[in-house]
């Protein structure tokens, strides 16, 4: 692994768990826990993205017990997505990011309650749990309570950060985007 | 994490907590009902503290009892079947049984992570990981990272603290709140990538890539104490794991 | 034998609109202290990056012309291991330049040794050395993280010291260290030089370096406009015109009137104009 990467990749990961830490703090419906994977994608590409990701996963499971490391599965998918996304420029604008970031947020969504269910049986993350509750109070059943509080936060999550990482990308100088050729294909320079 | 990782638990090799962790995680999912879960958490909380490292299990009881609490309500109080009334409450036996066995499950896997976390020392795990002539690059991404937290952090909350004296409001609606993303992740991202050249640079110039054989500077001993718990845990684990797929 | 030879030397950082050097021609011997300075932008720590062969293999851009240190072409893949733990780069901000899983300032300055694999008592002797060396030996099991700006930077040093490198690459080394922090690690290079080692060091400090580099090498827009003895360029008005500064005694005189050849020091300058 060469210097660069050995640089980048504890700076992403941290990324992950501190803003996804500040964001839990804040009380805000959001996981922002991906930020530095689709971040390290757009600009070293999908396999370093994937590695962000899953080692990242690893030590939050590490910090906040194991039970949290099968959704490193998510970030993997996460890193694929966001690098199709950066091949296509999908990060030139804010249209096209949210646009991204939805898409991401549909299969990650999907993911995130198939894993939810089978593994926790329905009981995971505070937020979504207490969602997942209201539903069954509703009369909607177990399964269908799970997919639906899934969906709806990871659709908001990921856009939310497809669109971060867009903005920052496209206000970088030609100097540090001149360091990491994907990144220009990301934003279309 | 810390340097002074407990009295007993600091004695070990850094590859059997580890080691033990992970038994601890298969034994868990392989656990079949509330009572043997039940025994696992039980189990896994006397050997922490009998370790020294106590606190740790009851700093896992803070993300559990949230976890535990909707158990109870998810399948307790709303679950189906056979109703059995406990403290004037109606509650599904069955889901009872699934709430109780699920969280001394989660029980044990957080109580066992945690415990790990506060007896991990990075250096001793460079050199063990040294010692065996394994890769270098993943031990440094594993114990840079944990070392960029604190960092990073404390980066967070002095932006947090700056944006503020500018005027940001974190309080208030639900909208207000997201607005405060980008003022609190943007200046965060930009001084990462900034960081990332000079600190690659240096990296390169200190010769950390394309290391092949690292020399460990106080390699920990692994005693046949160590040895024998690694082996009899992961033997026991595998045992009760093929025990669940085919038994 | 030359450490270091630019021959029509240039690069152009990705994107930029302009070359940050162009048609450099420089060189720096083993056993001399070889000074570089001039305005800012003026290209000196980009030819430092050069010499490391960072740039262009980390920097991206475009490179011109002839780079050779120690011998071989530092941005060839297959250079690193001819100079890996021979050539020193020390940057202007410490704490960017920490390992980042060193627990104690004894295992950040053991980091590169260790990465190459040394005996462990050799590491030990090394590092000892390196610690005293910068006079930081009582700050040995303390937690990098928590060190002074200072502290940190003479750690930066220790930690290239520990391993005797053939070329030194110094860009501002001195700007966290108070008077006496600066004054040793000048020492240091002297030392460095006269056991063989070839010192290229970007520095402003003026005051600092005048009496310690063997030759001064003015960069104005890119490219080497003055190259020769200190005393000798520091004294004319050429240094003022390619945007660099001479010392504060210089610019003293200098402002208040007084051709070149100009004082230097305070001796000099009390020399001057008690009359």
């Amino acid at each position: 692994m060469n210097a660069r990467l050995l640089a980048l990749l504890p700076a992403a990961i941290a990324i992950n768990l501190v803003i996804g830490g500040l964001v839990n703090a804040m009380g805000l419906p959001l996981y922002l826990d991906s930020i530095g994977t689709i971040l390290a994608t757009v600009l070293a590409g999908p396999a370093v993205g994937m590695l962000v990701g899953a080692i990242g996963q690893v030590l939050f499971g590490l910090i906040n017990g194991y039970q949290w490391i099968p959704f490193g599965l998510i970030q993997i998918v996460i890193a694929v997505l966001a690098g199709v996304a950066a091949s296509q420029a999908g990060f030139r604008s804010t249209g096209r990011s949210i646009a991204w970031g939805l898409l991401t947020g549909l299969v990650a969504g999907a993911l995130s309650s198939i894993i939810s269910y089978v593994l926790f049986k329905g009981v995971t993350a505070t937020g979504t749990t207490a969602v997942v509750t209201l539903l069954r109070q509703l009369g909607l059943s177990l399964p269908v309570a799970v997919t639906a509080s899934s969906l709806a936060l990871d659709l908001a999550d990921k856009a939310v950060a497809f669109l971060v990482v867009g903005a920052l990308v496209r206000s970088l100088p030609n100097r540090m985007i001149g360091r990491f050729a994907r990144a220009a294909l990301a934003v279309g320079r | 994490m810390s340097p002074d990782p407990g009295p007993h638990v600091g004695r070990f090799h850094p590859f059997t907590p580890l080691v033990l962790t992970l038994c601890v995680a298969v034994l868990a999912v392989a656990a079949p009902g509330p009572k043997t879960a039940a025994a696992l958490y039980t189990t896994t909380v006397v050997a922490v503290f009998l370790g020294g490292v106590g606190r740790a299990a009851l700093r896992a009881l803070i993300p559990l009892a949230p976890l535990w609490f909707f158990l109870f309500l998810l399948h307790g109080v709303l679950g189906d079947g056979d109703q059995v009334v406990i403290l004037g409450l109606s509650l599904s036996r069955e889901g009872l049984a699934a709430a109780v066995t699920q969280a001394c499950r989660l029980g044990a896997i957080a109580t066992a992570s945690l415990t790990l976390y506060a007896s991990f020392s990075p250096a001793r795990f460079v050199d063990a990981v040294a010692d065996r002539g394994w890769s270098f690059s993943t031990a440094y991404l594993v114990v840079a990272t944990l070392l960029a937290l604190p960092r990073f952090r404390a980066r967070a909350l002095a932006i947090i603290d700056a944006q503020r004296s500018r005027g940001l409001r974190l309080r208030g609606s639900p909208l207000n709140r997201v607005r405060a993303i980008g003022p609190v992740t943007f200046p965060l991202l930009l001084g990462a990538l900034a960081e990332v050249d000079e600190r690659g640079y240096a990296l390169e110039t200190r010769c950390a890539s394309g290391v092949v054989h690292r020399t460990p500077l106080d390699p920990p001993l692994d005693r046949v104490g160590d040895r024998a718990i690694r082996w009899l845990a992961g033997a026991g684990a595998v045992a009760v794991l093929l025990w669940r797929v085919f038994g | 034998m030359s450490a270091l030879l630019f021959k029509g030397a240039g690069f152009t950082y990705p994107g930029a609109p302009s070359p940050a050097l162009r048609d450099c021609v420089l060189h720096a011997d083993a056993g001399s202290i070889t000074w570089l300075t001039g305005a800012l932008g003026a290209g000196t720590s980009t030819a430092l990056l050069l010499a490391a062969g960072l740039a262009p293999r980390h920097t991206g851009g475009e490179r011109t012309g002839t780079v050779l240190t120690l011998g071989v072409d530092p941005a060839l893949p297959s250079s690193g291991a001819a100079l890996g733990g021979r050539v020193a780069l020390v940057l202007p901000s410490p704490a960017t330049q920490l390992s980042g899983i060193a627990e104690t300032v004894f295992q950040e300055v053991a980091f590169a040794p260790a990465n190459l694999g040394w005996p462990r008592a050799r590491i030990t002797a090394r590092v000892s050395d390196a610690l005293t060396a910068l006079a930081i030996s009582h700050l040995a099991n303390r937690e990098p993280g928590t060190l002074s700006g200072g502290e940190m930077q003479r750690a930066v040093i220790a930690s290239m010291l520990v391993l005797e490198p053939d070329l030194w690459l110094l860009d501002e080394p001195t700007s966290a260290l108070d008077t006496a922090g600066r004054a040793l690690v000048h020492a240091l290079l002297r030392r460095e030089a006269v056991r063989g080692a070839a010192v290229v060091v970007a520095s402003e400090d003026t005051d600092g370096l005048h009496q310690v580099a063997d030759r001064l090498v003015v960069f104005a827009d890119g490219c080497p406009v003055l190259d020769g003895p200190p005393q000798e360029v520091l004294r004319g008005e050429r240094v003022w015109e390619a945007g660099a500064a001479s010392t504060a005694i210089a610019g003293l005189a200098r402002a208040a009137g007084n051709a070149a050849p100009r004082p230097l020091t305070v001796d000099e300058g009390v020399a001057r104009w008690a009359r």
